[in-house]
């Protein structure tokens, strides 16, 4: 546990130590900014349909591009630049199991995915001051990007493990994230209900639509969760298998 | 302290370390001399954990590094040829995260930090970014992270590569003074290294343990017949008279505008230099040098590993792969 949380701590401060780190965070918070500012003004005039202003900020596009995009460039540095630095021989000749190295290090990205999401909590505030707010969905909605960005997270750890390169991690994490994210996108092409529903059980957009309205449904948990341990299970495996052949 | 008995590591195409046996004990400084790719970093790294045997044994204060992985590593500092370092982070951050990782915690954290950073004498430089370190004070850092949780042995490889000869000097006193108290197995393809710091020495050649013993040993042993170098003034006829010396087995003239060297080669723990100095004076020579040319460990070096030459002991099977150090 100690050398979990010395590993998940190192890696969460050294995005704080890197200018991307900085880059994505003042993206995220100012197309978050925009877009919650188009949610209230687009609420706030005549007509528009009632309810509560924030679950649209969990279900817009820009979401999901933001996750499809940002996950992979959070992910893509931590194997390769262990690699590069050669100081993946210390942390795999140090008295931990390549199992810990993954978790800690797949928790330090989880940390710094958190802590960009962290300040929108603003939002709550800024709208409660204003108007009441139902607070189970807002608790729902971020228990979905949390589950949602561990999801994406563990593809992206795997996709690390398996480069000695940022940018070509980054690309297949991607290339991993895109069929998963579509998946969902199917349910509606096909025609025979037991596809329709292995491919609605999938549907990302769905679930994430759900949450932010309050619904905590644990199928689509269990999948998050078991799809997240399914991918840091491969990670492990490719570590292991990468020491093979160094 | 550390135990190897016929390890081997061979990849699909070629194998890197065949057969090779020995052992480190404590208190002990062993030097691991070979070329470039001859097999040093892949049987680190065998020992380390960090490759995995094709076969044979390997064992860290008693673990064997196969089957109790974890506790091998736990008893061993690595410094890896590369000085692995976080250029973000600060010494004493980096140091602290090294002894967290290996399981020490709380108070003794600091402690521990402190001691590693008084021992390679990095107080100047605690609170530095790594990345502004010079590389000198780098290959001090990732030694200080080496050894911060105090493990009985230690695996260096090439600790002093790309360093300055006053830092050079530096690491070495360190690694003497670490020596005393543990096990250590350092590589290098440095000659006057070994000379310096090791007790004993194993050169390896092509994956395999070509020679074994004190550096004075393995000169004595392996450098061949005592040479007896003399200068005379001017260009004069001496190979006859020299070679009429009993004990004299060869004699090899070389000739300078102005001088006439000889190059003498005799039988073991004999002396002929007296009698080189009676040959002169009889033959009306002037000589400007007499001496006996001492085997350098270089020599044997060069000896063990030219392949051209058959080597003098121990002959490695010509067919022997060569290895591609996977980097």
């Amino acid at each position: 546990m100690k050398r979990f949380l010395a590993i998940l701590g190192r890696e969460w401060r050294a995005y704080f130590l890197s200018p991307l780190a900085y880059v994505i965070l003042a993206a995220f918070l100012v197309m978050n900014g925009l877009i919650f500012y188009a949610i209230v003004a687009f609420m706030s005039t005549p007509g528009a349909p009632k309810g509560q202003a924030l679950p649209y900020l969990f279900t817009n596009t820009y979401f999901w591009i933001f996750n499809l995009f940002v996950v992979p460039i959070i992910a893509m540095r931590l194997f390769p630049e262990e690699r590069k630095s050669g100081t993946i021989e210390v942390l795999l000749t140090s008295p931990v199991s390549e199992a810990m190295v993954v978790l800690g290090k797949f928790a330090g990205a989880l940390g710094f995915f958190l802590t960009l999401w962290a300040p929108t909590l603003v939002f709550v505030f800024i709208l409660r001051a204003q108007t009441p707010i139902d607070l189970g969905p807002v608790a729902s909605s971020y228990l979905a990007v949390a589950l949602l960005g561990a999801y994406f997270l563990s593809v992206g750890t795997f996709a690390s493990t398996l480069t000695k390169n940022q940018i070509v991690a980054a690309i297949l994490a991607f290339g991993m994230l895109i069929p998963i994210f579509s998946a969902g996108l199917l349910e509606s092409l096909g025609s025979d209900p037991a596809r329709r529903d292995l491919f609605g059980y999938l549907n990302l957009w769905d679930h994430m639509d759900e949450f932010s309205r309050g619904i905590v449904d644990t199928r689509h948990v269990v999948y998050y969760v078991s799809a997240t341990a399914l991918f840091l299970f491969l990670a492990t495996v490719s570590l292991a298998a990468k020491k093979e052949t160094p | 302290m550390i135990e190897v008995q016929n390890l081997t590591k061979s990849y699909p195409t070629q194998t890197a370390v065949a057969d090779v046996s020995f052992s480190v004990k404590e208190g002990e400084i062993v030097g691991f001399l070979g070329p470039n790719g001859a097999g040093k970093t892949t049987t680190m790294r065998v020992l380390t954990g960090f490759l995995p045997p094709t076969s044979g044994t390997a064992r860290i204060a008693g673990h064997d590094v196969r089957t109790h992985s974890k506790e091998a590593r736990a008893c061993l500092g690595y410094l890896p040829e590369s000085a692995a370092l976080y250029p973000e982070m600060r010494v004493r951050e980096f140091l602290a995260y090294r002894a967290r990782l290996e399981g020490i915690s709380g108070a003794d954290v600091r402690r521990r930090v402190d001691e590693a950073i008084g021992h390679c004498l990095l107080e100047e430089v605690a609170d530095r970014k790594i990345d502004n370190l010079s590389k000198g004070y780098r290959q001090r850092a990732a030694l200080a992270g080496a050894l911060v949780h105090q493990p009985p042995v230690l695996i260096l490889d090439e600790p002093t590569v790309g360093l300055d000869p006053a830092q050079i000097v530096k690491i070495r006193e360190m690694i003497r003074a670490l020596g005393r108290e543990r096990a250590v197995l350092l590589s290098t393809h440095i000659l006057p290294e070994v000379d310096a710091v090791c007790d004993r020495v194993l050169i390896i050649d092509r994956g395999r343990i070509v020679a074994e013993g004190t550096p004075q040993d393995l000169r004595t042993r392996l450098a061949g017949k005592p040479v007896v170098r003399a200068a005379f003034k001017g260009i004069v006829s001496v190979a006859e008279r020299l070679a009429a010396i009993p004990g004299v087995l060869s004699v090899a003239i070389e000739e300078d505008p102005d001088e006439t060297r000889a190059r003498v080669e005799c039988e073991a723990s004999s002396d002929p230099r007296e009698a080189i100095f009676q040959a002169a004076v009889e033959g009306g020579f002037v000589l400007r040098e007499l001496a006996f040319d001492v085997a350098s460990l270089e020599d044997v070096f060069v000896r063990l590993t030219h392949h051209e030459e058959a080597p003098v002991e121990a002959a490695v099977p010509p067919a022997a792969p060569e290895e591609a150090r996977p980097s």
